[in-house]
């Protein structure tokens, strides 16, 4: 395998500075919650979270439908990468987002709107990664899973804009929530800033950890070609 | 005088949450690299292979000259 290009390992320490940073926001310098206390701090990871799995979905959505244009296997590598991370960042969203619940709403789960089309926005992508795998064929694999991840991406504004169009308990962080909603807060300006920068952090998590993956996918593929090869001889 | 109530006592509810976040994103880079080591070992498996195979191939051609 190449060895680890420069631009990539400086991508990569700027991450963990900035990590360890947001880690420093959230814990020292965001303030306590008035009302909440100390639990209220698990939402700037869990918006973050959320965030990453939004954008992620997203570029596997483009990189799906590039990659029916120009028929070209980078774009699947790029889409089917993007999936998975973003598979792991909704997975810590709805988790955080439960463990959040268990004080403020006496539930770990309920079934709200917010809630449910998360997790269906989960699934969906869940299980892109599982059918993907059974498809031999790779140029039928990377056609299913472009056409598969630009049709499932509307699972992603349904979920950002559910807790705009129900009635719900969860929590409006910009805007007004539903009166009905639970473990809404008034951010202080410090408060603002540690959830701004733990997005910026999470954005530069996904495009490092985006960038290991692809390269992981392009020496899967070389392994799987050269293994044809040889049994070819 | 107006009693104010404080924060509810949630420390250990953060300290799970950031536990949890910690050890998906901690597993997930683990996974990544358990996959890269599994990779660098296939490649040296056909590497490996590849030389063997390349004598024997040169022999049976020579054979049927």
């Amino acid at each position: 395998m190449e060895p680890v290009p420069r631009n990539l390992k400086i991508l990569t320490g700027i991450t963990i500075v900035l990590f360890l940073t947001a880690l420093y926001m959230v814990f020292i310098y965001a303030p306590r919650e008035a009302i909440m206390g100390d639990v209220q701090r698990v939402f700037y990871f869990h918006v973050a979270a959320g965030w990453v799995g939004a954008l992620a979905f997203l570029v596997t959505a483009i990189a799906g439908g590039v990659y029916l244009a120009k028929r070209e296997p980078k774009w699947d590598r790029l889409a089917e990468s993007s999936v998975e991370i973003g598979v792991v960042f909704t997975l810590i969203n709805i988790s955080s987002g439960s463990i959040w619940a268990r004080p403020i709403w006496n539930t770990w789960w309920t079934w709200d709107p917010r809630l449910v089309t998360a997790t269906i926005m989960l699934l969906l992508y869940f299980a892109y990664l599982m059918l993907r795998q059974g498809i031999e064929d790779p140029d039928r694999r990377a056609r299913f899973g472009s056409v598969y991840g630009i049709a499932a991406f509307i699972s992603v504004p349904v979920t950002f804009l559910s807790i705009r169009l129900f009635r719900t308990i969860h929590p409006v962080v910009i805007g007004s929530s539903d009166p009905a909603a639970e473990g809404a807060f008034d951010m202080t300006a410090r408060m603002v800033q540690a959830l701004m920068f733990s997005v910026l952090t999470f954005t530069f998590v996904y495009a490092t950890l985006l960038r290991y993956r692809i390269r992981l996918g392009r020496g899967t593929e070389e392994v799987e070609k050269r293994k044809m090869e040889l049994i070819s001889l | 005088m107006l009693l104010q109530d404080a924060p509810a006592e949630t420390f250990n509810y953060m300290a799970f949450g950031y536990s949890v976040i910690l050890s998906i994103m901690g597993l997930y880079v683990l996974s990544l690299r358990s996959r890269f080591r599994n990779l660098e070992r296939d490649k040296e498996l056909l590497d490996e292979l590849s030389a063997k195979a390349e004598p024997s191939i040169e022999n049976s051609s020579d054979a049927t000259r």
